[in-house]
């Protein structure tokens, strides 16, 4: 019995320890701790989004409020139930304010709604979450997303022709948006392109989506001039897979996001257009939303971060390469 | 006399049906599951193509090697769970060695090499401290996981093509190969791991020990160097199918395989093999492992979900144990 007093008195200790370091500094300046909580840590999406709340951090503290990002998520992409007790291990740890990308539209809402309760904010990024209980959403308008890649797709095939659509995965809302978009714009704008296959998921991993699009293609591969794919893993298994069948360059094939093996496709006409979201600019304006809420000053419920399409002749514009090589290296050392 | 002959003459002849039953009974699973997909196709000429062929057995190569060390470990009685973390984790240190400046080669004999290591620390577990194979390995499933992640400083590791990158691709250089290059590994690996089980005095210690470990160590066998030696050698193989992964994905993901012990299990107990261990051969584990590559591919094909191909490949499991069980009482 006097074990567990002993033990009990430790913990409040600790705890209390724990949530001085987040009270106001000695010297008057205000200091917040932001848990930045993204989908998964290995794409390279996400390391972008990491460098802008940096920056956000840095900027602020110059600015005289004092911010430390917290960056942790769940390694895997799709792992719902780690990416819930990372935001409830923030919550009860008592930062200031969450800064997440949820994995699901749904799962997440009750550990934040909880957070909420427990008088931690959360600010959502970039995939939408089905809740009242939250500072504002910031994001890429998906959907403009997957039309911009249905106009660039029409384009490419003069109006006609076959296109499959391999999708991301189930219950994710920002890849579905991107979807719907292209679908409907196809449909609407391009009544004479028909898609073949548009209810495969390609899966959490590079590894799931190669084997997806290797499957797929061997179905398809010979009947489709299009192929689009809404996110990063799902593009790159895409790539790999039409590489490997040596038909990379012969379909045209429009993907979404950014890494250097689809800057290097688009030189090499393998790829014929990335749809590129901003997320060094997501993850600076969730960091600067989250804190300028925490200061009382009024912030939009929904904040659009930018989106473009990058195709091999406007690559070398200034404005695109300011978007294809954020300074990653100036914030995540 | 003669009654007595007749009775000899139908049992050796219900034996020899028994056991040409167990040989072909995968086989005959994996036909009647192309089969059926040839006829829900609306191209089969498609699926029953070379391409799709060379598409499934590239595919197959990850779990099929794997499924060979496994099969070694389920015959002798034991189990072994980290195997997913293992390909990730020699995947990650491959990737990292390539990144490093190491030959191709040297890359690929330290990736398998630290596989046999994780396989090496299995087995001590296992005889040295006395913990049972499923929790011994259960949390080896975590630290090699755990090991390949903070190696890989939490991202996927991106290296510069070498010919590693060759071994899997279904378009092989040179054309004669017919197929991946890595697929005539696994078969090279199959036939000479069946050969070691059925002929060398190292396969009959395995089989004895999976059918009664103390008989077997009343009889002289040596069971704990016996077994360090099992995962060592298990571990050598899913070091190699490390190296394949990579391969497949032109990269190191310490994240990758998640589960993809579950698939090797499930090939191993499909082909044949029994959990209670003295059971299984490579043929058949191999032929459990093509049984669920065709699945998935045939699924996706035909335009069905996900979620059907679980509950097919989940029930083929079952199926396949219960008639195994089902033989077995009968024999």
């Amino acid at each position: 019995m006097r074990k567990c007093l002993l033990l009990f008195l430790l913990l409040l200790i600790l705890v209390t320890s724990c949530l001085k370091n987040n009270s106001p500094s000695a010297n008057g300046k205000k200091k917040f701790t932001i848990a930045v909580i993204p989908k998964g840590t290995t794409h390279e999406f996400w390391k972008s989004i990491h460098a802008g709340s940096n920056k956000a951090a840095q900027e602020l503290s110059a600015q005289g409020t004092d911010i430390e990002v917290i960056w942790k998520g769940p390694l895997r992409e799709d792992d719902r139930e780690q990416q819930i007790q990372v935001v409830e291990g923030f919550a009860a740890q008592g930062v200031n304010g969450i800064v997440l990308a949820p994995l699901d539209n749904r799962a997440l809402v009750r550990p934040v709604s909880d957070a909420h309760r427990a008088g931690v904010p959360t600010v959502i990024i970039d995939s939408g979450l089905d809740s009242n209980d939250i500072v504002s959403f910031v994001a890429t308008d998906n959907r403009k997303g997957g039309t911009l890649a249905a106009d660039r797709m029409g384009q490419l095939l003069n109006g006609k022709g076959k296109v499959l659509v391999l999708r991301y995965a189930e219950g994710s809302a920002s890849t579905t948006e991107r979807e719907e978009g292209f679908i409907s714009q196809i449909k609407q704008k391009f009544p004479d392109i028909e898609l073949v296959s548009t209810d495969q998921y390609a899966g959490a991993t590079r590894d799931t989506a190669k084997r997806a699009s290797e499957n797929l293609l061997n179905r398809f591969g010979d009947e489709v001039q299009g192929i689009f794919t809404p996110n990063e893993s799902s593009t790159a298994g895409m790539l790999l897979a039409l590489q490997d069948i040596g038909k990379a360059g012969k379909v045209s094939f429009v993907g979404f996001d950014v890494s250097q093996t689809f800057i290097d496709a688009l030189n090499a006409n393998q790829l014929h257009g990335i749809v590129v979201q901003n997320p060094f600019n997501m993850g600076y304006l969730g960091v600067r939303t989250m804190v300028d809420s925490l200061l009382g000053k009024p912030v939009d419920k929904k904040i659009d971060t930018g989106v473009m399409l990058v195709t091999k002749e406007n690559m070398s514009s200034p404005e695109v390469q300011a978007l294809l090589h954020p300074p990653l290296d100036q914030y995540l050392k | 006399m003669v009654a007595d002959i007749k009775q000899r003459r139908l049992f050796l002849s219900s034996a020899v049906l028994q056991n040409w039953l167990n040989r072909v009974g995968p086989v005959l699973g994996l036909l009647l599951v192309i089969g059926i997909f040839s006829l829900l196709m609306d191209t089969p000429a498609r699926f029953l193509s070379p391409n799709n062929l060379r598409i499934v057995l590239s595919q197959t190569v990850i779990v099929a090697i794997g499924a060979i060390g496994m099969t070694i470990i389920i015959i002798s009685g034991g189990i072994d769970l980290a195997v997913g973390s293992t390909i990730a984790l020699t995947g990650v240190i491959t990737a990292l060695g390539i990144n490093d400046g190491l030959a191709p080669s040297v890359a690929l004999l330290s990736g398998i090499l630290v596989g046999g290591l994780v396989g090496v620390v299995n087995g001590l577990v296992i005889t040295r401290l006395k913990v049972v194979p499923f929790i011994a390995t259960l949390g080896m499933l975590g630290v090699a996981r755990g090991v390949a992640k903070w190696m890989a400083n939490q991202q996927t590791v991106n290296m510069p093509g070498t010919w590693l990158n060759e071994l899997l691709v279904m378009f092989p250089n040179p054309p004669w190969l017919l197929v991946a290059p890595g697929v005539w590994i696994a078969i090279v690996l199959a036939v000479l791991a069946a050969i070691v089980l059925r002929n060398t005095v190292f396969g009959r210690r395995v089989f004895a020990l999976g059918s009664n470990e103390a008989a077997a160590r009343a009889c002289g066998i040596a069971t704990d160097r016996l077994k360090v030696w099992i995962y060592a050698l298990a571990g050598l193989l899913f070091g190699l199918a490390g190296v394949m992964q990579m391969s497949r994905l032109r990269q190191g993901d310490p994240t990758v395989a998640a589960g993809s012990e579950l698939d090797i299990i499930a090939a191993v107990v499909i082909g044949g093999g029994s959990l209670s261990g003295g059971e299984g051969s490579i043929l058949g584990s191999m032929i459990g492992a093509l049984i669920m590559a065709f699945l998935r591919n045939g699924c996706q094909q035909v335009g069905w979900p996900n979620y059907i191909q679980e509950i097919i490949i989940g029930a083929i499991i079952v199926v396949a144990v219960a008639i195994d069980r089902w033989r077995s009482a009968h024999a």
